[in-house]
């Protein structure tokens, strides 16, 4: 589904990524795991588009498709979905009217006809019962005093709302206590389907006890150091990412 | 604050005027212009200095523009009249002209300069800075040129500067505050007799910091100084300013102009410590300041700095600028002005993005107390080709008791659509729980005003080299002794 | 008419010494009046005013009338040093005059319009404890000058809501002058489709203990449109508050101004006030020009003011890209969103949508 060839990217004139090679199959949980600085995010906001990553050599594969050509709304119409390390703040805009304008958007470059409200409403509502989400915060103007747990919640009520195909959840788990932390992997695993293919980004091993991965590979200065089942990720809390790193160097 | 506190304070407030420690004169014999201003003036400050034909003409030209011109009265301040024939512009103390060493240099100079606390012996040797003196309108002693030369970093009185390097001087003077600039810049072109001036060569980080020391000594006399410095291409140079001035009943004009270049990838940090004789409790005596500085970041990514902390002065006139020219430069300006008793102070800064991508940001702190007020008037302009230009403005003012006054007046202009400026700015008391839980925990009242204050202008005092900085965060306890009531 | 004799005498005095004020002025830096109105300068004529539904319950006199009641007498002309209200005061015997009595809460909106060009005055009286709802339209015209002055008497409350509408040709400028006594609320908002030159300026004294203005505007401006927003708020007695909130959005090679002066005077304590301008350039010759100003003669007070100029924010623009949302909607919603906070000021909400509308309108143009 994705497909991933020795991407270099840089940010202004410094390089990042240095070569990263990744596949992802359908119905697969992939996990990249990785220090500070290592690129982490750099991945994940290439891979929805955002704008001031320049893509100096490599290729980014989506179901056949050239990734990089897509502007990031089409993208997220064809099933790419990022859940944000730091959800932006919106106000003015309430939360129902985002998820509402997204939803429809999404469907109409489909070539889908729009939801109507209460359509919308229902849909929300019965996604949201799940993830304790109240109808207090969608009234609430986007993320714009939320707290970081009801932020996550969000992002994963999103991606329940939009059924991706390729989810990509960049670092879910920062600044969440335990609690938060079970109910975002509960809706996360409820998300896990055969069709659907996920890429948990992670600084930690405590998220992956909870959302239990397939595959997990190691970034680190902008290239894949070590890849492994899910037994990896008890290593490298064990010995932490320096002995990996001096492993491979 | 209970009533025995508040008459103890009262009296603080009544022995401020008392506090100046520089408010001493030296007994020197002097060599003075004729009273008044008048192209004889310009001619006899020229002919003083031994200058050139293309100087004198610049200065004639200037003088002859200044009589055209209007004394600015847009800032609010307010004094009486300047009588510009009641003065005199030109005062040295006698047999000084430019010494060799320091030993030639009269020992009650020498002493003076103990006494403001800048000895310019070994003392500073040790603090490894480099100082040239000025002491009404001579230099009176330059220290560390030897060294300097070495580097390639000419450090001298402009004076020397106009004789020795004339072409650097024609370059660059008047480049930046060009001689129309406003009033007070043309009179100061017009009599100026001595600043500094330095210029870095070429990828040459100076070895030192450099300082002036600028000391107002004689009667009825204005200082009207002019520092130039160039930073040449990738080269660093730190320079620090001081200023004291005797009490005196009588008002006393200062008008400097100071010019900054930077080119390429060079950097400018400009700091000042401004203390010149405020005037005592009732607004007598104290100097007027009216300065115009600025800074020309020529080059790409060059960057200019001012930090200023202004105490002194009855009344303050200053606005340090950047013309943000080249692509990428970057202009700051860090300041604290602190007003007490009748001090007027009307300061700030502009910002002038010309080229893409250049950056700014101004942290002002504003201290009012006693019956003083206190301004902040500074300007943000991005041009129409200053693509993605950003500017961080940060402006506090701080009231110290109920008969002072504290202003903002910033202006912001955008002509950018990928511009962005922020400015923001808050004006309150000084917090009276703070105030409480530093004298509950047993600090005195003075002291608590001035940790409370301090910290209040942290910000900008990080910004002053190591060695001033101590000094200029005692400076800010001191000015402010006593105004809490 | 022999109303305010003295005062219109010194009104023409104070205008013949200043005259159409030039980018020389301070206060018109940023809006060229003279040029903007070229040769024909302000004239003399006398410009039109017209009540829709007078609500039962309000009284209203026509200025130009003989034998002025008492309030009109007592109210009209107080005046200050404001040369373009000078002007109107001294080249206009037209205009009205408007009175809420004591303790009349008036459900009905009042609405006044201005239309044609020349010169009006303006008079609104609430008296104690009296409330109103105030809905100005602004006629188009080559030239208008409103001088407009509302005395607010103790516990009154008054909302007022104006629009001026889009307009590459009009020259139209107003100053209010908004008198509060104590507990006394002013409520105001101001939006602007701009022109030629636009102007709204404002001067509201809160004399009494307690008065609070609360002031809001939006601007949406396109082609070479000017829209200036000139307040100056006195806070002369202790315990007064107020806040502003001002958006403008600017394209093609529009101009947005905002110049907020706030003044706490001596003695003023606990005085709180808050100011927040903010501008988006949308177009590669948009000009934004904000000063907002704080002067400041007493030490128990908290004032704050805040002011911003830039684009969108890329952060929230790739956000709601990435959640599917096409760039044209997302920065459309985006500058929905950016001025929605200030339209939220507007308490009427039929009001409040009315002016909502023509935001989406005007936004759809510029965006």
């Amino acid at each position: 589904m994705l497909e991933i060839k020795n991407l270099h990217v840089s940010v202004g004139d410094k390089p990042i990524l240095k070569g990263l090679t990744l596949s992802i199959q359908p119905g697969q949980v992939h996990a990249i795991m990785g220090p500070n600085g290592s690129g982490k995010s750099t991945l994940s906001y290439v891979l929805a588009g955002r704008a001031g990553y320049d893509i100096t050599e490599g290729s980014i594969t989506y179901n056949g498709e050239d990734l990089t050509a897509l502007p990031p709304e089409e993208r997220a119409a064809k099933g790419v979905f990022l859940a944000m390390q730091y959800p932006v703040e919106i106000p003015g805009v309430t939360t129902m009217t985002f998820l509402k304008t997204a939803l429809n958007s999404q469907r109409r470059t489909r070539g889908e006809s729009d939801l109507d409200a209460i359509g919308v409403l229902k849909l929300v509502r019965a996604k949201a019962k799940t993830l304790n989400v109240s109808e207090e915060m969608l009234k609430r103007a986007l993320n714009v005093g939320f707290s970081g747990g009801e932020k996550k919640r969000l992002e994963i009520l999103q991606m329940a709302l939009f059924e991706p195909r390729l989810a990509i959840l960049d670092e879910t788990d920062s600044g969440l206590d335990i609690d938060a932390l079970k109910l975002v992997a509960e809706g996360v695993n409820l998300l896990r389907s055969p069709e659907r293919a996920m890429l948990v980004i992670t600084h930690y091993q405590r998220l992956l006890d909870y959302i239990v991965p397939d595959r997990i590979h190691v970034l680190a200065k902008g290239r894949i150091v070590a890849e492994g089942g899910k037994e990896l990720a008890l290593e490298l809390e064990a010995k932490g990412y320096e002995h990996i790193l001096k492993d491979v160097a | 604050m209970s009533s025995v506190a508040q008459q103890e304070t009262k009296k603080q407030v009544a022995d401020i005027g008392e506090k100046y420690k520089y408010g001493f004169v030296t007994d020197i014999e002097m060599d003075m212009a004729p009273r008044g201003l008048s192209e004889d003036t310009v001619r006899f400050i020229s002919a003083k200095k031994g200058e050139p034909e293309w100087m004198l003409e610049w200065r004639l030209g200037a003088f002859r523009r200044w009589l055209t011109m209007k004394e600015p009265k847009w800032a609010r301040v307010h004094y009486p009249d300047i009588d510009y024939q009641n003065a005199y512009y030109y005062a040295a103390p006698k047999n000084t002209p430019l010494k060799q060493s320091l030993d030639e240099v009269d020992p009650k100079l020498l002493e003076t300069y103990k006494k403001l606390g800048i000895p310019l012996h070994e003392q500073m040797a040790l603090a490894g800075v480099a100082v040239d003196a000025v002491f009404d309108s001579v230099s009176v002693a330059t220290t560390f040129k030897g060294k300097l030369n070495e580097a390639g970093v000419i450090f001298c009185p402009i004076s020397e500067a106009i004789r020795d390097y004339p072409e650097l001087v024609q370059k660059y003077l008047g480049s930046v505050v060009p001689v129309t600039d406003n009033f007070f810049a043309t009179l100061n072109a017009a009599v100026f007799s001595d600043g500094t001036f330095v210029y870095v060569p070429k990828g040459v980080r100076c070895p030192m910091e450099l300082s002036t020391y600028f000391r107002i000594n004689a009667s009825e006399t204005g200082q009207f100084e002019r520092t130039i410095i160039i930073a040449d291409e990738g080269s660093y140079v730190s320079y620090l300013e001081g200023c004291t001035a005797p009490k005196r009943d009588e008002n006393q004009l200062h008008a400097a102009v100071v010019e900054l270049v930077a080119l390429d990838n060079a950097e400018i940090k400009y700091s000042t410590v401004q203390n010149w004789y405020p005037g005592d409790e009732n607004g007598l005596g104290g100097i007027f300041n009216f300065v115009t500085k600025r800074g020309d970041c020529r080059g790409v990514k060059s960057k200019i700095s001012w930090t200023q902390v202004e105490t002194g002065a009855a009344l303050t006139w200053k606005y340090p600028s950047c013309i943000l020219r080249g692509e990428g430069s970057v202009g700051e300006f860090y300041s604290i002005a602190i007003a007490n008793n009748y001090q007027q102070a009307d300061t700030g800064t502009k910002m002038i993005h010309l080229g893409a991508n250049t950056k700014s940001r101004i942290i002002s702190k504003g201290i009012s107390a006693g019956k003083a007020q206190n301004t902040y008037r500074g300007l943000v302009s991005v041009y129409g080709k200053a693509k993605n230009a950003r500017n961080y403005t940060q402006c506090d003012s701080l009231l110290i008791g109920g008969e002072c006054g504290a202003h903002t007046v910033p202006y912001i202009e955008s002509r950018n659509p990928t511009a962005r400026i922020e400015h923001e700015a808050t004006t309150s008391k000084i917090a009276e729980d703070q105030l409480f839980y530093c004298l509950a925990r047993g600090i005195p009242q003075d002291e608590a005003v001035s940790l409370i204050v301090n910290g209040f202008c942290r910000e900008v005092l990080q910004q002053l080299p190591m060695e001033f900085a101590v000094e200029a965060q005692k400076l800010v306890g001191i000015s402010l002794e006593g105004s809490v009531g | 008419m022999t109303l305010a004799v003295a005062r219109r005498a010194e009104a023409t005095a104070l205008f013949a010494a200043q005259g159409v004020p030039t980018r020389r002025v301070e206060d018109w830096k940023y809006s060229d009046l003279k040029s903007a109105l070229g040769e024909a300068g302000i004239g003399a004529q006398v410009a039109q005013w017209h009540v829709t539904d007078l609500p039962a319950g309000v009284e209203q006199f026509d200025l130009s009338q003989a034998n002025p009641p008492g309030w009109v007498i007592d109210n009209f002309a107080r005046g200050t040093g404001n040369v373009m209200s000078a002007a109107s005061l001294a080249l206009s015997v037209g205009g009205v005059a408007l009175r809420v009595p004591k303790g009349a809460a008036i459900a009905d909106l009042l609405k006044l319009d201005f239309t044609g060009p020349g010169h009006v005055r303006a008079l609104l009286v609430l008296e104690a404890g009296a409330s109103l709802t105030l809905v100005e339209g602004v006629g188009l015209s080559e030239f208008r000058n409103v001088g407009f002055e509302i005395a607010l008497g103790e516990g009154a409350a008054l909302d007022h809501v104006r629009v001026s509408p889009a307009d590459a040709d009009a020259v139209l400028v107003e100053e209010a002058h908004v008198r509060l006594a104590a507990g006394a609320q002013y409520r105001a908002h101001f939006a602007s489709f701009g022109s030629r030159l636009s102007r709204m300026e404002l001067e509201i004294a809160l004399e009494g203990a307690k008065a609070q203005a609360h002031l809001s505007g939006v601007s949406v401006l396109d082609g070479k449109r000017h829209s200036d927003v000139t307040t100056r708020m006195i806070h002369a007695v202790e315990d007064t508050l107020s806040t502003q909130l001002f958006k403008h959005v600017a394209g093609g090679n529009a101009k947005a101004v905002y110049q907020g002066k706030v003044t706490v005077a001596k003695g003023a304590n606990g005085s709180d006030s808050n100011q927040s301008a903010k501008a988006l350039l949308l177009g590669e010759a948009a000009e934004a020009d904000l000063k907002p100003e704080l002067e400041i003669f007493a030490d128990d007070v908290k004032c704050a003011h805040g002011a911003a100029v830039g684009d969108l924010d890329a952060d929230s623009l790739f956000y709601l890209r990435a959640r599917g949302i096409p760039e044209a909607e997302a920065r459309g919603l985006l500058l929905h969103a950016f001025l929605e906070d200030a339209v939220a000021q507007i308490a009427n909400m039929d009001q409040r949508e009315l002016v909502r509308t023509e935001l989406l309108t005007a936004l759809k143009v510029i965006a």
